[in-house]
């Protein structure tokens, strides 16, 4: 059932892709343009995700996925999924020290470390991480609207 | 520059402080990443890439090939002591590995492991110096219609023997080949499916995309398994002589599988897991007592191991010599190559030769290391295991964000790492191999530009691109894999009905 929808997902993607890939000019057979070969993937694409789709109809739908995957367990994916998310929303606002505070506090305390713990080695993983990237490698890290 | 004198050449450049600490740090983090199950090869050279940006070409080089060939050694490790594969490479080392354990044979297990990969990484280098050198010539009278076809066939070949369904392949593939014709258009310039975003008229990186497919991907597996705890076989030091029957049985399933693993790493596709399931038929095959593999035979350890490390040898060749990956892991090497200025391809031997001769001599030196650092330390090594997860996974994570986010400061490259690590998971989940994707995504510029410059120089016949001698002959190798399997169905239901016709004959 998860792989017919998937099937389905990535048809219609295939389909967008097309759509978008039409527009481009394509030159002639001697001087193939810039709409050429995404024009031959963008055909590529959606006969083998048809093809996909079809064959996921044809057979007997498998125990595949997320249907599997125990609740508490699927919580922990979706909560990382949910803080990786946040981390890059905030980075801009928040600059790296603090989001990479929260972001590692909450990973660690979603995947079942103690608050105490969470916290502790959170603010100790963003501390190390910005002196050994921003400090030591110079690599430049948003402040944000605290230190910038 | 002849294979002996470019070979002294490349000590000569391999031996310098630099990059003989570049070498160990590579071969150390393999090693580790190698232990680790989680974070492989791909995922741990993808992270460490941005810090080879100040480095030279040579030692960016250096440390992230060490990062490859190191991780087969530490994959062993936990596959016999443990029975968790490191990385997919050692899965078949621990089908007897871990048997020998449980015969209180560890030590010997990992002295043969770490022999064989040190026999086949020495076998390999030679034969990329042999193999490289040979295959750059002919290259060099390669034309664009040549290149599409390699790299046509070679992802038709990927698609064939990448595990899983040809359609999930497939399927990969036009992902991957799309994802590469995002920004601006080399040859015209014109911005394609950029949605007006400057950021993305540069491209999709591919750190991120290999970050996120294989580092984040991982970390969301980790999450979902929950927390485990691994029991430890502990190894004494004088525990790793293994006996003279030991030694002599693991002689000829060595160099067996050094050989094997360095032609299946010729090919494209998951060459070093490939290899190791071909290496353990063979010893099965050729064993007069095959009732003994699975229940600790040394040639089921010590085969593989020489192949999976014999095919990283092996893979380096068409990155070497022609430019061109067949796997994520020779893609990053080539990204790598790119950011530090160089061309890949048929001149890099001549025109960079401290490049090329300096990248094969340490990866004798690095099996040296390895050789140094797997056998007195495992037990050190393996401590590595008692790191808790979840402090393990948080630490990729953010290793995984800082990573992508210093490549070009850009926020962009954030929401590409998180969106294909979320995907990468699915695909996981799908049990879809995402590697044909990356492999696409890398090949896809190339294939464009070639087929673009071939119908060009053809003047649109494409009848004429196709008919050149080697193209023909690429794409019939590519079409052929594809139909392997309906060919062999088609011969194995032919056989009965001749085999009857005898009986239904009066």
């Amino acid at each position: 059932m998860i792989e017919r929808l998937v099937a389905l997902v990535v048809l219609a993607a295939s389909g967008v892709y097309l759509a978008a890939a039409l527009p481009l000019p394509r030159g002639t057979a001697a001087r193939p343009g810039p709409g050429f070969f995404p024009l031959a993937v963008g055909v590529f694409g959606a006969t083998v995700a048809l093809v996909w789709v079809v064959a996921t109809f044809r057979r007997a739908p498998m125990g595949l996925g997320v249907a599997t995957i125990p609740a508490e367990a699927r919580w922990r994916v979706i909560s990382t999924a949910t803080v990786l998310v946040g981390f890059c929303a905030l980075l801009p606002w928040t600059g790296y020290p603090l989001a990479a505070f929260l972001f590692a506090s909450l990973v660690l305390r979603g995947l079942g470390a103690r608050w105490t713990a969470a916290l502790a080695i959170g603010l100790v993983s963003a501390v190390a991480s910005y002196y050994f990237f921003g400090v030591l490698l110079e690599v430049p890290m948003p402040p944000g609207l605290f230190l910038g | 520059m002849g294979p002996l004198e470019g070979l002294v050449y490349g000590f000569s450049v391999a031996l310098t402080p630099t990059n003989l600490f570049a070498c160990f740090l590579g071969v150390l983090v393999g090693t580790i990443v190698g232990i680790l199950p989680g974070i492989g090869p791909v995922g741990a050279m993808a992270l460490l890439l941005p810090s080879t940006f100040a480095l030279q070409p040579a030692t960016a080089l250096i440390m992230l090939a060490g990062i490859y060939y190191g991780s087969m050694y530490g994959g062993s490790t936990t596959s016999i002591l443990v029975n968790v594969p490191g990385e997919a490479a050692s899965v078949v080392t621990a089908i007897d590995g871990y048997q020998m354990t449980k015969n209180g044979r560890a030590g010997a297990a990992l002295a043969v492991a770490a022999v064989g990969s040190f026999v086949a990484g020495s076998i390999g280098v030679v034969g990329i110096v042999l193999a490289s050198s040979w295959l750059a010539d002919q290259a060099l009278r390669f034309g664009p219609p040549e290149y599409f076809a390699l790299t046509l066939a070679g992802l038709a070949l990927l698609s064939r023997l990448s595990g899983g369904s040809v359609i999930h392949s497939f399927i990969m593939v036009a992902i991957g080949l799309a994802l590469g014709t995002v920004g601006m258009d080399t040859i015209s310039a014109i911005r394609r499916f950029t949605f007006g975003s400057t950021q993305l008229s540069q491209g999709i990186e591919l750190v991120p995309v290999i970050m996120g497919l294989y580092g984040v991907a991982e970390v969301l597996l980790i999450a979902e398994s929950g927390l485990k705890k691994a029991h430890i076989a502990s190894v004494r030091l004088r525990e790793l002589l293994p006996t003279r029957t030991e030694w002599k049985q693991s002689g000829w399933p060595i160099a067996r599988g050094s050989v094997v693993g360095f032609f299946t790493g010729l090919i494209p596709g998951p060459a070093a897991v490939l290899s190791t399931f071909i290496s353990y038929t063979l010893e099965r095959k050729v064993s007069k007592t095959p009732e003994r593999f699975g229940k600790g035979a040394i040639e089921g350890v010590a085969g593989p191991e020489a192949a999976n490390n014999g095919a990283t040898a092996g893979a380096m060749v068409p990155l070497l010599s022609l430019g061109i990956p067949f796997s994520p892991a020779t893609a990053i090497l080539l990204g790598a190559l790119i950011i530090t200025g160089i061309q890949p391809g048929p001149l890099l031997i001549s025109q960079r030769p401290e490049v090329f001769w300096g990248v094969v001599a340490s990866m004798y030196i690095g099996n040296i290391f390895l050789l140094i650092l797997n056998l007195p330390l495992v037990g050190v090594f393996v401590s590595v295991l008692r790191l808790p997860q979840h402090i393990l996974a948080t630490l990729v994570l953010l290793l995984c964000l800082v990573g992508a986010y210093s490549l070009n400061n850009s926020q962009l490259d954030l929401w590409v790492l998180v969106a294909f690590g979320t995907f990468g998971y699915g695909l996981r989940k799908l049990a879809i191999d995402p590697s044909p994707l990356v492999v696409a995504l890398v090949l896809g510029p190339l294939m464009e530009k070639t087929l673009r410059q071939a119908l060009f120089m053809e003047r649109g016949n494409l009848l004429a691109v196709v008919g050149r001698p080697l193209t023909l002959t690429l794409l019939l190798l590519g079409a052929l894999a594809l139909a392997a399997p309906l060919l062999a169905r088609l011969v194995l239901n032919r056989r009965p009905s001749r085999a009857s016709l005898p009986t239904a004959a009066p």
